[in-house]
């Protein structure tokens, strides 16, 4: 492998890492990939070796980030139960319309015809759309 | 976050779930700062331990953040580590305790004349 792909790969491993550690160590850890390179090192195994780092540097709690964790996971949890809520509000209806039984001589008719009003639009009128309360 | 005594006297083992390279970046600095590359080198001389540069820096970054060593100001890109007074607390602690146990091994291997 050619010095220009071989900094390449390295460089490419080393913007892996978060940018506070990239900010500290990045200009060194490049230095020292060269180095590690010129004793015989394969330049493959370095850019493993600083991929595994980064992987390991994401996955690392810092005490910083217990604040923005939590926060993080706080929205998480409001998001699930806002859009279960959302799922059991629109599914609660349809269940109830497939599993109540049909009955024969049901009180059902189509009603008059009522305008469905929509904000900033003309009222539209959905043909048998208005039952009986009944039903 | 500080751990270990500064007067020296044996504490809790902090580095036993440290890992090997942690355990080997406070012996090699034991003696003087170093530097990444020269860190490297030591730990190869001195243990047969070719260390991983992306492991070498996890493990520097998890004992500073230990403060069992500390960054010395940096020589043009290069930053220099020192093993701090509660960093040789620690090691002298886990070697301590390694040293136990491998004195207890060897007992052991002769009375069971393997």
């Amino acid at each position: 492998m050619d010095d220009s792909r071989t900094a390449r790969l390295v460089q490419a491993a080393l913007r892996c890492y978060p940018a506070r550690w990239q900010r500290r160590h990045a200009d060194e850890a490049a230095e020292l990939a060269a180095l590690l390179i010129r004793d015989g090192t394969p330049a493959g195994s370095i850019a493993w070796s600083y991929l595994a780092g980064a992987a390991r540097a994401w996955l690392t709690p810092r005490p910083g980030r217990h604040l923005s964790a939590m926060a993080c996971a706080l929205l998480a949890t409001a998001c699930l139960l806002g859009v279960s809520a959302g799922l059991l509000a629109s599914a609660g209806p349809a269940r109830a319309a497939s599993t109540s039984q049909p009955r024969p001589h049901a009180r059902c008719r189509p009603g008059p015809a009522e305008p469905v009003p929509v904000p900033g639009r003309p009222p539209v009128i959905i043909r048998g759309a208005g039952h009986d309360r009944s039903c | 976050m500080a751990v270990g005594r500064r007067d020296g006297r044996a504490g809790p083992d902090v580095l036993r779930r440290a890992g090997e390279a942690s355990v080997l970046i406070l012996i090699s600095l034991a003696d003087g700062p170093k530097h990444g590359y020269a860190l490297i080198q030591d730990i190869n001389e001195l243990a047969g331990v070719e260390l991983g540069p992306g492991t070498l820096y996890g493990a520097l970054d998890r004992l500073e953040r230990l403060g069992l060593i500390e960054p010395l100001p940096a020589e043009d890109r290069r930053h220099p580590y020192r093993i701090t007074a509660p960093g040789a607390a620690a090691l002298r602690v886990h070697l301590d305790s390694v040293e136990r146990v491998s004195a207890a091994g060897r007992l052991r291997l002769q009375l069971g004349g393997v």
